[in-house]
């Protein structure tokens, strides 16, 4: 069957496909080992269920889970963007060394932000889209830059973020909701919103079958281009909850993203290979991730022990992601 | 019925590429490559002299060889994790845990059989690694990242933060002493770029590896087993990894938690500078010892010039995304592809 007449098929029987597609793209999984995993830490750490605590996870959670939104875009379209951690750097980094103060200040630091995230998207959606690189080969050199870039500015741990940025973005609004969740609950309704559009449902197009999709009328090089620049943005604003978060700067900030974005989106149940999945899956990802950490260290483990359970996980999840896809969706995944 | 016509255009495809990459990759091109990244070297190192007069001169070829030496072991195993279209970013944490069995173990003369037994550990990390990629089909940067994490994760937890021991004395041997004037890792290092050179580009193995490279179904049809020898270079790549950091035990006298750290990407971009394809199946070994001396030169000239480690990662990402660039497989051949296209 042609791209275009399975996008007809999804246009008459939406409900049952969407079904199908969250249950292929293990987002429903994903939240229930969030609940289980919650559950877990309430038993270790009874004050897991206070609202002081939800929303130190919240703060914790939110970074990560907008930078793996981010990286699910180019995930979708079938590509791996090595660049998160170089630009959550370079905003924490600019961050910590132009604050701005005031809400007005906060907000105009958030554009800035995001025109950074852009920028490195921009960069590189050209040379993947345009130019023809791969995926992998030309963002670890935009990261590469990036993490030069941030070591030009800041030579070492340091510097102030503005205090209304750290003290208000980790708050909680009316008391009872955690300003860092609802931010992250924006990113999620505009991708529910994004991936309706022509564009959205183009990157998962691009990501299943680029060349049906180029056959169908979809411009694959300004969707790839597309992809990557809404990583970057997203990339940008998780650089500035990151910011919001530990209030100071590190040209290295990014780095243990790196990891953690890719095991986030592979716990949610995005295929690697492209098409498949989504970003609230990822969104839960993070979460499970963050999780963990805090059960490690409520059960006592040493925090030295952290990678190697993260990357176990990682790994299961890629394997068990693998061998859902293929009950699923039979012939289609290779 | 669409989805044949589909699959036999992306065959086509797939075939039209591999005969474009042949004929793009002749002799002559990678020639003029290798030849180009030498003499860049060799100019660095003399206008190196108006920087600094003690630039330049023969003391200081021989230390910008020694300081390579680490880069050229680290980048033959990263060229062939790369030449089966990998990659391989496990690298610092195998330098770590070289670097610290060598220290924690192989301080009092019992190194003879310590440090086979540590590559060998290594080069076992180094088939995990390849295993998850072949067998659990995941993606090669992924897993090598994940176990990258892991071990380097295990080490911490081991060693408590901070290694013990001293250098064992063969490795300060090879690191530090001269012979005939001439340091010995020199001739060490001319012997494995030598070695490499034969084993990539003049054994079975070799060419089984740019077979893969260059396309995989045609590999196993052609009848190379492709699961196990995809892995070899992984195992490889573990234990070149392994030697790096037993290179900078005996270099440095004693192992630290992050000596793995400034190696990854320069590593990676020795191999991309020095002509090979980041898609696999092409370049040779010679090009990469040539990008691992112009890095290292490089660095040395940006490090005498006073610039910060900033300006010098800045430095070293340009290069891979212009080399990347302009090294492209289908700059030429896709235009011509094209052209027979229309």
């Amino acid at each position: 069957m042609s791209y275009a007449a399975s996008l007809a098929t999804e246009r008459t029987s939406r409900p049952t496909l969407r079904l199908k597609r969250m249950l292929s793209g293990g987002a429903a999984v994903v939240f229930v080992l969030y609940l289980a995993m919650y559950a877990l830490y309430a038993w270790f750490e009874p004050s897991a269920l206070s609202l002081y605590t939800f929303t130190n996870l919240m703060n914790n959670s939110a970074p990560l889970a907008i930078a793996a939104a981010g990286e699910t875009m180019v995930v979708l379209a079938r590509g791996f963007d090595l660049s998160v951690a170089g630009v959550i750097s370079l905003t924490n980094v600019f961050m910590a060394i132009y604050p701005i103060e005031g809400p007005l200040g906060a907000l105009a630091s958030l554009a800035i932000c995001m025109a950074i995230g852009a920028a490195v998207g921009a960069i590189n959606g050209f040379l993947v889209a345009k130019l023809g690189l791969q995926t992998i080969a030309a963002t670890l050199g935009t990261m590469i830059v990036c993490q030069g870039l941030s070591l030009v500015f800041l030579d070492a741990p340091g510097g102030y973020v503005a205090q209304w940025v750290s003290y208000e973005l980790t708050d909680t609004l009316f008391g009872v909701l955690p300003i860092s969740g609802l931010i992250v609950l924006a990113v999620a309704l505009l991708w529910a919103g994004f991936s309706r559009t022509n564009t959205g449902l183009g990157i998962y197009a691009v990501g299943a079958d680029e060349q049906a999709a180029s056959l169908s009328g979809i411009s694959v090089t300004a969707t790839r281009f597309a992809a990557f620049v809404g990583a970057g943005i997203l990339y940008g604003l998780a650089g500035f909850m990151l910011s919001a978060q530990t209030a100071t700067g590190d040209p290295n900030a990014g780095e243990s993203f790196l990891l953690l974005a890719f095991a986030a989106v592979a716990l949610g149940g995005t295929s690697l290979s492209g098409g498949r999945g989504g970003i609230l899956g990822s969104i839960f990802g993070a979460g499970v991730l963050m999780l963990l950490q805090k059960v490690l260290f409520a059960a006592g483990v040493s925090s030295f022990y952290t990678g190697m359970f993260q990357s176990v996980i990682l790994v299961a999840a890629i394997v068990l992601g693998n061998l859902i896809g293929r009950t699923f969706s039979k012939g289609a995944v290779r | 019925m669409n989805q044949t016509t589909g699959n036999d255009g992306s065959a086509t495809d797939t075939f039209a590429h591999v005969e474009d990459r042949r004929a793009s990759s002749g002799i002559d091109r990678d020639l003029v490559n290798i030849v180009a990244v030498f003499a860049l070297s060799a100019v660095l190192i003399l206008c190196s002299r108006f920087v600094s007069p003690a630039l330049g001169s023969w003391n200081q070829v021989l230390t910008i060889l020694t300081l390579s030496s680490f880069l050229i072991v680290l980048s033959f195993g990263q060229g062939l994790v790369i030449l089966v279209g990998g990659l391989d970013l496990s690298t610092p944490s195998l330098v770590v845990i070289g670097g610290v069995l060598a220290t924690v173990y192989g301080s009092d003369g019992n190194a003879f059989y310590v440090l086979p037994i540590a590559l060998c550990v290594c080069a076992l990390i180094g088939l995990v690694n390849g295993a998850g990629v072949v067998i659990l089909g995941i993606p090669p940067f992924i897993m090598t990242l994940a176990s990258s994490i892991f071990v380097a994760s295990a080490a911490l937890g081991l060693t408590g933060g901070t290694p013990r021991g001293n250098s064992p004395e063969i490795l300060a041997f090879l690191m530090k002493e001269r012979w005939l004037g001439i340091p010995v890792v020199v001739y060490f290092v001319v012997l494995f770029a030598i070695v490499g050179w034969i084993v990539q580009s003049r054994t079975t193995l070799g060419r089984r590896l740019y077979a893969i490279g260059v396309n995989r179904e045609a590999a196993r049809i052609a009848g190379i087993d492709v699961g196990l020898t995809e892995a070899i270079p992984y195992a490889i790549s573990a234990a070149c990894a392994g030697f790096v950091g037993m290179m900078l035990v005996g270099y440095s006298d004693g192992a630290t938690l992050r000596m793995g750290d400034s190696y990854l990407l320069p590593g990676i971009a020795a191999v991309v500078i020095g002509g090979s394809s980041i898609l696999g199946g092409s370049g040779s070994f010679v090009g990469t010892v040539g990008g691992a001396i112009l890095l290292t030169t490089l660095g040395t000239v940006i490090s005498a010039i006073g610039l910060d480690q900033g300006y010098r990662t800045i430095i070293e990402g340009s290069i891979i995304l212009v080399a990347l660039v302009l090294l492209r497989e289908d700059l030429f051949s896709g235009l011509r592809l094209r052209n027979r296209k229309a």
